[in-house]
């Protein structure tokens, strides 16, 4: 615990948890160790506490007087034969607290079962050092408070282990050996990466793209997380087993077992080694606490929220809910990547970062990601927990999101903050639109837009849900099953209703299901195969008289991002002939990327049918992605009339496209570099691919270089006339009227070939002429010129 | 501009029609006022003096003067309503004959289906209550009251028609007039979906007209449909009418009907009750099924 934040919200939770005993309200909170009922009589102090008190208070014995206890758990060694193995007093004091206090028994005291003096008990201590004494009696101390524990208990499974340790920590004293717990339950760490790890990885993969700010809570939120657990008192196996319905709760009883005998009596018990829970358990262990301990703290945060500080009470209440209902789909999910041991935050960090920001206009439209993930929980949630925050609450963290942390990524030469925050001022000022108009759809308004308000109004609501023959389903998830089935036999009337019930009820599949006033009517069912990496879309559809609401558009999206949760990129389908324009229409496409043996006996092939395929891009919000772009573009708008009332110069529309031109050299259109603008760098570099937009650069650019003073030279090839030996010593003349045959010829198909004939003019002039010749000036100044335009160009790197 | 200058005006006096309701209002407030008092007056002495009675009947008078003053401004404010409307009905004909867009967004070459369903919507929802003089009964074209049978249909104006699809099957589509030929006794049609893009010509009673009121269902119950009336109603997010019974009248103007599609996908050959517009429910002519 060497963090400072984790160190921050100790004395809260320790403030939070004395609390909780003195109102009797802590139920299932474990402060201490021990047995599960601390002593009524003594409410103030924890067993950790007491032992160590009781451990200064023998410590501080006269040796004679520590002898006396020590041989108490000590064989006789009078004879061989003698087998009692602990001295006891014959004269057992009355009122053992005060009078131990006061005089030791003496050496000489006989055994009360085997009649040998105490002094055959301890003469093994004769001359053991006062520490090693000390360290015997604070065992002693812990095996008298195992004994009590062994006797309080009631639970079966606790008793057994307390008793073991008993016996182990009395053997240790008549050995004066360390103790160690042996057996088959394996020594710490058990799993690998362990729970902490898990925890922090999944920080870093939900959170990482947050600014330091919001980081930081989650970071903070994450640290208290773990503290919790490693004081958290476990559920025995037999109310596991109650809880989860299993009647094999093997596993659990063992991680139980090590859990007792490696984190939770050491607390209390430093005779034994003690570790924290969330180093030496892994993800088995919470997966089987999860659950319960997520209820069991939400609860007592709420119960006590009053005696949190307030500063920290809107971090505990709202965002704490959030963060453990996001952890559980992670400590849940298929193949949550937070678990792998080499888990590592995907490398493009930064861009990742600079992308989300430039994607969401955070401050304006209070839309972050992180509200997004925040709510992410709450729309797509397995089980719908009850535990969410207000919906108006969302939106207060994510304001601290402002753009100016993005500014550290920004491009050069990008338009300026300032002016981006201006823009949006106006474009998100309510009085700057156009009255009520614009609550009316326009007919450019994303296909999706409704759909995407209703749900925000509440009107509609998005579950993922499913079968299970494991646990019972509840009932409403089972009428929402028989909704969908409904949908889609009525919707998809070529397939057997049979065959639908048996898909839709079928445990390996899921299905997306679309709700409106408490009734199913849409969903995609689907079914994951997160080992090959795709998931087939089975059924899709949405009930006819809701049909044409982009409630289709708005399923796939959500779909989208459960699967970017769930970390599979690929979806496959087979689409019928009346599917493909919808399937086309959300990004799929004909063209399979993932090679088909990967697919291949896996996805239901149906005969007919057209195999399709979408890639999901995780960085892609796609619920929000076609609003995303509606502001981007009501930006744009905004900057370019900006700078068009800067520029004041309006030019003739292009006609190039008009007479068949595919495409032009952006520099080629007229006032643009007067807008400011510059080729971007990457382009640059990269090749051209399309021929007819190369020929025209070329064109463009041969004709720049002809028009230059120092052309003249070039401009034809050299006659024979004026330089008679010029083709004896030239091997390769090349000139300008040459190279725009060539051009029109299309010679040219790389920017290579063009540029090496460009050169070679120069150095063909170089080798015939002397250097300071005026033909060499004119050489060097044209080299310059051009090597600038092919720069400027984007046909070579700067 | 001249319709634009003409729209702001019929504006100006919409508001000032408003303003003076509120007047009118304010003013027959203290004549109700009086009612209420003598009434009182005449509980507590406990008998019906000839007095009372006459001053009862002058104060009557007074009031349903001032009720029919009020009903008079809220009617003219009604036809101002609906002159503009007319107005922009004119004018988004003639946009569209001209094959110009009224709307300065960028013209798209097909409006998306979400959207037209949209507009079809909110078509029905501002269609306007039929509101009539007291006795007066609902005129053709209010809620179920058919046209009468020389009855035209203007240019514009929607209607459900008969045509025959491209497989050869018949079906009722939401469309709009064009022109009628006296002469050929025939309509000229435009599919409303603009994705279809095709001119129908048809005889006459291949067309419908579509309501042009909405009867009000607390004042002219008799001409709405009523339950179990097979009726011909725009299926909910399509341009395509077909048979349907009615399941529930509606009971509150703003209220749809509350229709069974015939639908042989259902074991009871029906569809479960969905919600219709009045606007888009008319008399099925046919009664022998297909």
């Amino acid at each position: 615990m060497s963090d400072p934040a984790a160190q921050g919200l100790q004395p809260r939770l320790l403030q939070g948890q004395s609390a909780a005993g003195s109102t009797g309200s802590g139920a299932a909170v474990a402060t201490g160790s021990g047995s599960a009922n601390s002593d009524p009589a003594r409410p103030g102090l924890s067993q950790q506490q007491r032992a160590s008190q009781k451990k200064a208070q023998v410590r501080a014995f006269p040796r004679a007087k520590k002898l006396e206890k020590l041989g108490v758990f000590s064989a006789c060694k009078a004879s061989d034969t003698c087998k009692c193995n602990g001295w006891k007093n014959p004269n057992p004091p009355t009122a053992p607290r005060v009078d131990l206090q006061q005089h030791a028994a003496s050496l000489s005291e006989p055994c009360r079962s085997c009649g040998h003096a105490l002094a055959d008990h301890v003469s093994h201590l004769e001359n053991v050092s006062e520490d090693e004494i000390n360290r015997l009696l604070g065992m002693v101390v812990d095996v008298e408070n195992l004994f009590m524990s062994v006797h309080k208990e009631e639970n079966t499974d606790t008793k057994q282990v307390y008793f073991y340790l008993f016996k182990l920590l009395r053997k240790c004293i008549l050995q004066m050996s360390q103790p160690v717990v042996e057996g088959s339950l394996g020594n710490p760490p058990f799993e690998k990466p362990n729970i902490e790890q898990g925890v922090l990885n999944f920080v870093q993969y939900k959170f990482s793209h947050l600014a330091p700010k919001e980081r930081q809570t989650m970071f903070e939120l994450s640290k208290m997380f773990l503290l919790c657990l490693n004081y958290w008192k476990l559920e025995t196996p037999t109310q596991y087993r109650q809880r989860t319905q299993k009647d094999d709760g093997t596993a659990y009883k063992v991680d139980y077992t090590r859990w007792l005998c490696y984190c939770h009596v050491p607390q209390s018990n430093d005779s034994l080694p003690r570790y924290e829970t969330t180093h030496v358990f892994g993800r088995s262990l919470l997966k089987s606490i999860f659950t319960v301990t997520r209820r069991q703290l939400l609860e007592k945060f709420r119960v006590e929220k009053d005696k949190l500080l307030p500063e920290k009470r809107t971090l505990i209440l709202t965002h704490f809910p959030k963060f453990l209902s996001m952890l559980e789909e992670e400590i849940y999910g298929e193949n949550s990547p937070i678990w792998e041991a080499d888990f590592t935050v995907p490398a493009a960090d930064g861009a990742q970062l600079g992308h989300q920001m430039v994607i969401s206009p955070a401050p304006v439209s209070g839309s972050s990601a992180l509200s997004k993930a925040l709510s992410a929980g709450s729309s797509l949630s397995l089980d719908a927990s009850g535990s969410e925050p207000i919906p108006g609450e969302k939106r207060k963290l994510p304001e601290a999101l402002t753009l100016e942390d993005a500014k550290r990524i920004r491009v050069m030469g990008d338009i300026p903050m300032e002016l981006v925050n201006e823009v949006m001022m106006t474009i998100t000022d309510p009085a700057a639109m156009l009255g009520p108009e614009t609550n009316l759809l326009t007919p450019n308004a994303a296909r999706d837009e409704t759909a995407r308000l209703e749900e925000r109004r509440g009107i509609i609501e998005f579950h993922v849900i499913g079968n299970s023959l494991s646990q019972k389903s509840n009932k409403k998830i089972l009428m929402w099953l028989v909704g969908l089935q409904n949908v889609f036999s009525h919707q998809l009337p070529r397939m057997p209703k049979e065959y639908i019930t048996r898909l839709v009820f079928d445990p390996k599949h899921k299905t997306l299901a679309l709700i409106k006033d408490g009734r199913v009517i849409g969903g995609i069912c689907f079914r994951m195969f997160p080992t090959q990496g795709f998931t087939e879309i089975v059924f899709c559809a949405v009930t006819s008289n809701e049909q044409v609401k982009g409630y289709g558009t708005h399923l796939m999206n959500h779909l989208k991002e459960y699967h970017i949760k769930h970390n599979i990129l690929y979806f496959l389908t087979y689409a019928d002939e009346y599917a493909i324009g919808y399937f086309k229409k959300q990004g799929f496409s004909k063209d399979i990327k993932v090679p088909k043996s990967r697919y291949l006996g896996y996805i239901k092939d149906y005969e007919g049918a057209t195999l399709m395929e979408c890639e999901l891009n995780p960085r892609i919000p796609y619920t929000e992605l076609s609003h995303i772009i509606k502001r981007q573009k009501e930006i744009i708008k905004k900057l370019i009339e900006r700078k068009q009332s800067q520029i004041r110069k309006v030019y003739p529309g292009l006609t190039c496209f008009k007479e068949g031109v595919r495409q032009i050299p952006v520099e080629s259109i007229p006032g643009i570099r007067e807008t400011g603008w510059k080729p971007s760098g990457k382009e640059k570099v990269k090749e051209v691919k399309d021929p007819d937009v190369l020929y025209n650069m070329l064109k463009n650019l041969l004709a720049q270089i002809k028009t230059h003073p120092d052309a003249w030279p070039f401009m034809e090839p050299v006659k024979k006339s004026e330089a008679p030996d010029y083709y004896e010593i030239i091997r390769f003349p090349i000139d300008l009227k040459t190279m725009t045959e060539r051009l029109k010829n299309r010679y040219y198909v790389t920017k290579k070939l063009f540029i090496a004939d460009l050169q070679r003019i120069i150095t063909n002039c170089r080798e015939y002429n002397p250097p300071d010749s005026e033909y060499c000036k004119s050489a060097n100044t044209l080299e310059k010129f051009f090597y600038f335009k092919l720069k400027d160009g984007g046909l070579i790197e700067k | 501009m001249s319709a634009d200058t003409k729209i702001a005006e019929l504006l100006t006096e919409l508001h000032q029609l408003i303003k003076h309701t509120q007047e009118e209002r304010s003013r027959s407030e203290h004549n109700l006022l009086n009612i209420h008092k003598t009434h009182e007056r005449m509980q507590t002495e406990n008998k019906t003096s000839p007095y009372y009675r006459n001053k009862l009947r002058g104060l009557y008078t007074t009031a349903k003067a001032d009720a029919e003053a009020e009903c008079g401004i809220l009617r003219r404010a009604l036809d101002k309503i609906a002159e503009i409307k007319s107005l922009l009905e004119e004018r988004r004909i003639a946009a569209k004959m001209a094959g110009v867009y009224s709307d300065s967004d960028p013209p798209r070459k097909t409006m998306r289906r979400g959207v037209l369903m949209t507009l079809l919507q909110q078509s029905a929802m501002t269609l306007p209550l039929w509101i009539g003089k007291p006795g007066e009964s609902p005129p053709p074209l209010c809620g179920a009251t058919p046209a009468s049978g020389d009855y035209v249909a203007k240019q514009g104006d929607k209607v459900a028609a008969r045509v025959k699809a491209v497989d050869g099957d018949e079906q009722w589509i939401l469309a709009e007039v064009v022109s009628y030929s006296h002469a050929a006794n025939k309509y000229e049609v435009d599919d409303i979906d603009e994705e279809g893009k095709e001119r129908h010509t048809l005889s006459r009673r291949r067309i419908i007209p579509l309501p042009q009121w909405k009867a009000n269902p607390e004042t002219d119950p008799e001409a709405l449909f009523s339950k179990d009336q097979l009726v011909l109603a725009l299926y909910p997010q399509t341009t395509c009418f077909y048979r349907a019974l009615i399941h529930a009248p509606p009971h509150r103007p703003q209220d749809d009907y509350s229709v069974l599609f015939e639908d042989t996908s259902y074991a009871d050959g029906y569809s479960p009750p969905l919600n219709v517009a009045q606007r888009y429910v008319v008399a099925c002519k046919e009664n022998k099924k297909k």
